[in-house]
């Protein structure tokens, strides 16, 4: 499944890119987050919360963060399973100065569930995605 | 002393009510799930969450913590127990050895990896939750096309080119019939894949009984002693030692034709445990893996003369067979090309078939079994050389149809077509309908911007299966008749009924034969410690060919109750009718029941013959039997929303004698649900990465009540030749017929918009798209 968009963030690229590298601020804005740990350089234990449909489940999984080239992109791999199935994502978010000083986050993806998410949750698959990702940025743009 | 005759009225033939429903509507009949027994384990199975992957490791150490395991077994427990089998073979065939738990790979989303024993199944699943597989995941694929290309990632690794096996069958002059003709119809023709559903999903509870080396397996199965073979074989005991018992089976469609690996997993579990465990698949796990239905990308060409006269038809085939062979995979395809000529007088075919390997659960038998995909195929380009030839599609099937003088009709398949009008049942399809008329009113419809669309279906269908030869393990059925010393009786059938109804139909030919009431019949089956050795229900043969053994065992303890009456009328010959031996110089009688008694208190017995009242027999049929009808759908698609809405349904099916009209009524209408479920809803998807998305019924769209049609049903007999019943079967003849009629009448709605064909399933949202596109 592809996953691409744009999201608004209300600081400079600086500031956004530093933002979404920082365990602490990602952990309150991952919805669902419970614990992020890292564990290398750029890498992160997570523990979350995900709900699908009628399904939800902990998901155990890591976070990867290379590729950086501050402020302009990086690139961010997830990877997690846990009872409900797993998933998988892989995706590139490039930061752009706004005129109003401002940031503006493209994303682009590839996400893959399986296990009983792919079997039953199928169809609110990137629904779910779409609302996780708004949420995301909107708890960045308040911190 | 004479008794009164108490009953002339036959019971062949008339509407009956079923024996077997008090207890399946009262709730009490028994299923596999009501089995409980002492000390009773349960197991969950771990199963793969990829298509395609390599096991890197196991680890069971969290979930054999869990208060109330019992035990754990992976792939590396099982390797002794016989893989699960394939019956069919065809020359040059891979097989790939499928252990009943994965080795060092998995290829299917459902793959069992793992099985957890446990107290009680809520254990059991949460403790499967806890044994952790890594995996290392591959590519998967899972379009059986897209799997044939160069490169693709090969399901099975010795086998990159993911080809299972190419068949190829031709009759006549193909080269010829091309040749001569002056239109060639060519299309791209998909049946795609189907999820069977029967209503109670798998389940299995096996107990050992050590001190004895015993097996009694219970299981929801269509083949009780078939099964019970195979899985002695994989299990390494006696098979005299093996009991298998198929309790209440509540539906199967071909899916519980087969031997599964949870069998010999549970078999195995309570020989290495020494208690009884039970499994019971969920739903989820019924989409995932149990056998799915159809799965084909079918090439037409079609050779006609301009005056309609079909000359000839190529096929590739190309089936989807999954990531292995279960009881009858690579077998399906080649009943496609068997029914290949349908109802029509061409002899000219050939046929290539290619079985493909793709990350998905095997596709096998499922209701009509590879009939339905042919005559959906042949049926639409039928209506595709009528449209080419702006002919109509009644007439050019008139024109085509073997005629009633050509039978016996050898076809170039190789099939031998025993008896039929076919015109007859058309005619009376379209008499029914009101044919004309219904033209007339589509032109006027036309006229106003409605799309209107007549569909019309003229399917044979291959049946009651069958000569042991054409069969991979036996095509004759059993029954035994006993007459108990009080006159009552006690059938038993080879065959395996879960809703067919062969508790009443049987019943109803031994009241007939010996003159006793329905109510002193029991029809047993499914059990291999009491019942002798049968084949099975598939195929619709369980009264074709199930139905002709029980009234040869009935012939047979008819003469044995006729000696003894002979000797108790001390008569020198006497007739048998309903339930009475009389000697006609006399008039004097003596019931049956009086005879069942002496026959087993045996003070005397007439010369040569031994006391009591049992026959049994093993009949063998000589050729399959060949029902056919026609179906004509009338349909009207809503421009704004693409809702097809069905005006009327009318089919005329000839399935030979009828023993309850009722019974076929319910198999016609519960078939022609399947099959416009097919035609309309049904679709099993599985994205590239080998995951089935339409795995409950909230993606997989099932037919329901409300949204059936009324079905003007209505019949010609012609009995056939083949049995002294003069029937041919009815399992499937509702499934063959309804599809194409369905879809031939949408296409036929749209064709105004230039609309040539649709594959299926013609969901709203494809058919608001044609109808928009063809707007812009």
């Amino acid at each position: 499944m592809k996953i691409a968009g744009t999201a608004a963030l209300p600081f400079p690229p600086e500031r956004a890119y530093d933002l979404m590298q920082d365990p602490v601020l990602l952990a309150k804005a991952i919805p669902g987050c419970e614990a992020l740990e890292k564990t290398g350089d750029n890498e992160y234990s997570l523990k979350m919360k995900m709900v699908l449909a009628s399904l939800s489940g902990a998901f155990d999984g890591k976070v990867r963060l290379t590729e950086p080239e501050r402020p302009h992109s990086f690139r961010m791999v997830v990877e997690g399973s846990g009872k409900i199935g797993f998933m998988k994502g892989d995706g590139v978010l490039r930061l752009t100065p706004k005129g109003d000083g401002g940031t503006e986050v493209a994303y682009d993806g590839e996400a893959q569930i399986g296990g009983t998410m792919a079997a039953v949750g199928n169809r609110m698959i990137d629904m779910t995605a779409r609302m996780l990702i708004k949420r995301f940025f909107e708890k960045l743009s308040v911190e | 002393m004479a008794t009164t005759v108490t009953r002339i009225e036959k019971l062949v033939g008339k509407r009956l009510r079923r024996k077997e429903d008090p207890r399946l509507i009262t709730g009490t009949a028994t299923y596999v799930e009501d089995i409980k027994r002492p000390g009773m384990q349960h197991a969950v199975i771990v199963r793969s969450p990829h298509g395609a992957a390599n096991i890197k490791g196991i680890d069971t150490t969290k979930a054999a913590a869990l208060p109330g395991v019992s035990a754990i077994f992976t792939g590396k427990d099982i390797t002794h127990v016989g893989s699960v089998v394939c019956g069919a073979d065809l020359p040059g065939l891979r097989k790939p050895v499928h252990h009943i738990l994965a080795q060092d790979r998995v290829y299917f989303v459902g793959h069992p990896v793992a099985v957890v024993v446990a107290s009680d199944r809520y254990i059991a699943a949460d403790a499967a939750d806890l044994v952790e597989v890594d995996y290392d995941v591959t590519q998967a694929v899972t379009d059986p096309e897209k799997a044939l290309a160069p490169g693709a990632p090969a399901v099975h690794p010795e086998w990159p080119d993911n080809t299972a096996f190419l068949y190829h069958q031709t009759g006549g002059d193909i080269d010829k019939a091309f040749a001569d003709a002056d239109v060639i119809i060519k299309q791209r023709i998909t049946s795609q894949r189907l999820v069977p559903n029967a209503m109670e999903t798998r389940g299995v509870v096996a107990e050992w009984l050590q001190a004895d080396r015993a097996l009694t397996l219970f299981t929801s199965t269509q083949i009780p002693h078939l099964a019970r073979t195979i899985l002695a074989g994989q299990l390494g005991i006696d098979e005299n030692r093996f009991r298998l018992i198929a309790p209440e089976v509540g539906g199967g469609f071909g899916s519980k034709l087969n031997v599964y690996a949870e069998e010999a997993l549970m078999g195995f579990i309570t020989m290495k445990i020494n208690k009884p465990v039970k499994w019971i698949e969920s739903r989820r796990e019924n989409f995932q893996v149990t056998i799915q239905g159809r799965g084909h990308v079918d090439y037409f060409e079609l050779a006609a003369k301009r005056d309609g006269t079909m000359l000839g038809l190529r096929l590739k085939l190309i089936q989807d067979l999954g990531a292995y062979h279960q009881l009858l995979t690579p077998a399906i395809p080649t009943l496609s090309v068997l029914m290949m000529p349908g109802l029509y007088n061409f002899r000219n075919i050939d046929a290539d078939v290619v079985g493909v390997f793709t990350n998905c659960v095997p596709t096998d038998a499922y209701r009509g079994a590879g009939r339905p995909e042919a005559t959906h195929g042949i049926e639409r380009m039928v209506d595709l050389l009528a449209a080419e030839l702006n002919m109509d599609p009644a007439a050019i099937r008139f024109k085509n149809f073997v005629q009633p003088d050509q039978f016996p009709f050898p076809t170039a398949t190789g099939l031998n077509y025993d008896s039929g009008d076919y015109g007859a049942t058309l005619q009376k399809a379209m008499d029914m309908i009101g044919y004309d008329d219904l033209r007339k009113q589509q032109a006027a419809a036309r006229a106003a911007g409605r799309l209107m669309g007549i569909g019309i279906s003229t399917y044979g269908e291959l049946c009651a299966f069958g000569p042991s030869p054409a069969t991979p393990a036996g095509g004759w059925e059993s029954a035994t008749v006993r007459i108990e010393p009080t006159g009552k009786v006690t059938v038993h059938t080879g065959t395996s009924p879960h809703g067919q109804g062969q508790e009443t139909s049987f019943a109803q030919i031994a009241a007939d034969e010996l003159g006793v009431p329905m109510d002193d019949i029991i029809v047993l089956h499914g059990d291999t410690a009491i019942i002798p050795y049968g084949i099975g229900t598939f195929g619709s043969r369980n009264t074709a060919v199930g139905g002709p053994a029980l009234y040869y065992a009935l012939q047979d303890i008819k003469e044995k109750v006729k000696k003894f009456g002979k000797m108790l009328l001390d008569a020198e010959e006497v007739t048998f009718e309903n339930g009475v031996c009389r000697d006609p110089k006399t008039g004097k009688e003596i019931t049956i029941q009086t005879i069942a008694g002496a026959a087993y208190r045996a003070m005397k017995l007439p010369p040569d013959t031994d006391p009591g009242l049992v026959a049994t027999k093993f009949w063998e049929p000589s050729n399959f039997a060949f029902p056919f009808g026609a179906h004509i759908i009338v349909s009207e698609v809503d421009r704004d929303t693409g809702e097809i809405a069905i005006k009327r349904y009318v089919a005329v099916d000839d399935i030979g004698n009828q023993l309850n009209p009722l019974l076929v009524d319910g198999q016609l209408h519960g078939g022609a649900a399947q099959g416009l479920g097919q035609a309309l809803w049904e679709q099993a998807v599985y994205d590239d990465n080998g995951q089935l998305i339409t795995g409950e019924f909230m993606d997989y769209c099932m037919p329901r009540a409300r949204m059936m049609p009324w079905i003007e049903s209505s019949h010609t007999v012609t009995p056939s030749p083949v049995n002294p019943l003069g029937v041919k079967g009815v399992g499937e003849a509702g499934t063959i017929g309804s599809t194409p009629a369905m879809v031939n009448s949408v296409i036929d709605a749209l064709s105004t918009l230039g609309v040539r064909h649709i594959d299926m399933p013609l969901t709203n949202e494809k058919i608001w798209n044609l109808v928009n596109g063809a707007k812009a």
